[in-house]
């Protein structure tokens, strides 16, 4: 699975540093650095939805404290 | 006409107890290529100092700058100057460093320490002659000047540091002149370089200084242009024409802005390949498009350089950050403070709709003011330049 976190302003703003950084933490506590790759990108032009989440081709919005819940929601029982 | 250019810094520091600093320095742009630089020391310290030091300075660069004689010059200070009610005498000490259409250097000095000369990495003993004027004795020296020359002006602050403390007789020119010989090779900037010295002093003087204590550098160096793309064009339709102009210039490329930075990717035909890695917290992380020297964020990232560059014409304190980070914020820092002279700003005025909310702590007019602040900065440190909007 890829999941490309928004690294532009906006979300820079939001919070996206500690989205990487808990998505980074949780992927490296399941042990799912060989099914999950992470990724940055910049601005998805979805600036007022952010933290923007792209999980493969679906898009989330994500806030540093839902970061946990989307982990399990929308990656772990997804792969 | 040649292609060197002179990088201009100074640092002052106060004697103990004072809030104003009785040293002044002034540098003023004859044309394009010529300029006057005039260190000045008061008599004294404190207000009456800064006084005279401040007159004389801009007198004096003002004078030379429009084109008068040295006798004019000197005659209109001593005409002109409060005379000290305790002395008696209206008394600044002044060194001017005259940089004609950076080709030659004529340097004038009066009663300052002589002015250091560093060609080649070492000390070079240039020839002066002694002239009076007004009962006043003064030195002129003329120079070709060559590329990597390193002139450093000094207040006598800076010889007499550590006397009593460190040294009997304070800091010896030659061994000021050893000590900076040993900085050269670095490449540092003109402000660098000063700070430098006038913290040894400072460390000297155990930090209490015992006079009003300042060192101006002015490093001859070959012009390096540099672009930086920020922010779409306001039309779409000139996405081309802005990329085309962007590229098509001579120099290192800068694209700050993840939209910008899309487009300049989609221009090259290149993949932008964005990276994780936070360095410092404050600045998003950097992104690379082959063909660009470097890629950032937009305005959080500009914002930082701008605060990297007013502190840089302050107290240069952020040095130690902006030197040797990697974020880009820091890279964008060490390419126009210390390596551009010629700065090209490539201002797309297109409103990032997403930018427009109330929650958020960046509007269209904070980018615009980055650029125009940034520029001003870029200004006072000497560099050249030109910013087009789109």
């Amino acid at each position: 699975m890829k999941v490309t976190v928004c690294i532009g302003s906006s979300c820079h703003i939001k919070g996206s540093r500690q989205v990487v950084e808990q998505l980074q933490n949780l992927i490296a506590e399941h042990d799912l650095k060989d099914k999950v790759e992470l990724g940055g990108t910049f601005c998805m032009g979805k600036c007022q939805q952010g933290v923007c989440v792209m999980a493969d081709d679906q898009f989330f919005s994500v806030t540093p404290e839902s970061t946990k819940e989307f982990f399990e929601e929308n990656i772990l029982k997804k792969l | 006409m040649n292609d060197l250019c002179a990088d201009i810094g100074y640092r002052s520091i106060n004697h103990v107890g004072e809030q104003l600093c009785g040293d002044h320095v002034d540098v003023v742009e004859q044309g394009e290529n010529s300029m006057v630089i005039v260190l000045a020391d008061g008599l004294g310290s404190g207000v009456k100092a800064s006084i005279l030091s401040t007159l004389t300075s801009k007198i004096i660069s003002t004078m030379m700058a429009e084109g008068l004689g040295l006798e004019d010059c000197v005659s209109t200070i001593a005409a002109t100057l409060p005379v000290c009610s305790v002395r008696g005498v209206a008394y600044s000490t002044f060194s001017i460093l005259h940089l004609i259409d950076n080709e030659i250097a004529e340097i004038i000095q009066y009663d300052n320490p002589m002015a250091i000369l560093i060609r080649n990495e070492v000390n070079y003993d240039y020839p002066k002659t002694e002239m009076t004027i007004g009962g006043k004795k003064i030195y002129k020296s003329v120079i070709k000047l060559q590329e990597g020359d390193i002139f450093i002006l000094m207040s006598d602050g800076c010889p007499h540091a550590g006397i009593g403390t460190a040294y009997n007789f304070g800091w010896k020119r030659e061994d000021i002149i050893t000590y900076m010989e040993a900085q050269a090779p670095a490449g540092y900037t003109a402000k660098t370089l000063s700070t430098i010295l006038v913290d040894e002093c400072d460390r000297l003087y155990d930090h209490k200084p015992g006079d009003d204590t300042t060192a101006c550098v002015v490093r001859i160096r070959k012009r390096v242009p540099m672009n930086l793309l920020f922010g779409p064009p306001s039309n779409r339709d000139d996405n081309d024409r802005m990329m085309s102009l962007f590229f098509s210039k001579e120099g290192k490329h800068i694209v700050c802005g993840g939209t910008t930075s899309t487009i300049a990717a989609k221009y090259l035909h290149k993949p932008l390949k964005t990276t994780l890695k936070f360095e410092a917290s404050d600045v998003p992380p950097i992104a690379e498009i082959e063909g660009v020297d470097l890629v950032t964020e937009g305005v959080i990232t500009v914002n930082k350089v701008l605060e990297y560059a007013q502190d840089y014409l302050q107290d240069n304190e952020s040095y130690e950050q902006w030197a040797f980070k990697n974020d880009g914020a820091s890279q964008i820092s060490r390419l126009l403070f210390e390596e551009a002279t010629d700065i090209n700003f490539y201002v797309g005025r297109a409103i990032n709709p997403a930018h427009q909310n109330p929650d958020l702590p960046i509007t269209f007019s904070i980018k615009m003011n980055l650029v125009k602040d940034l520029s001003e900065c870029l200004k006072k440190m000497g560099k050249r330049i030109k910013v087009s909007y789109f």
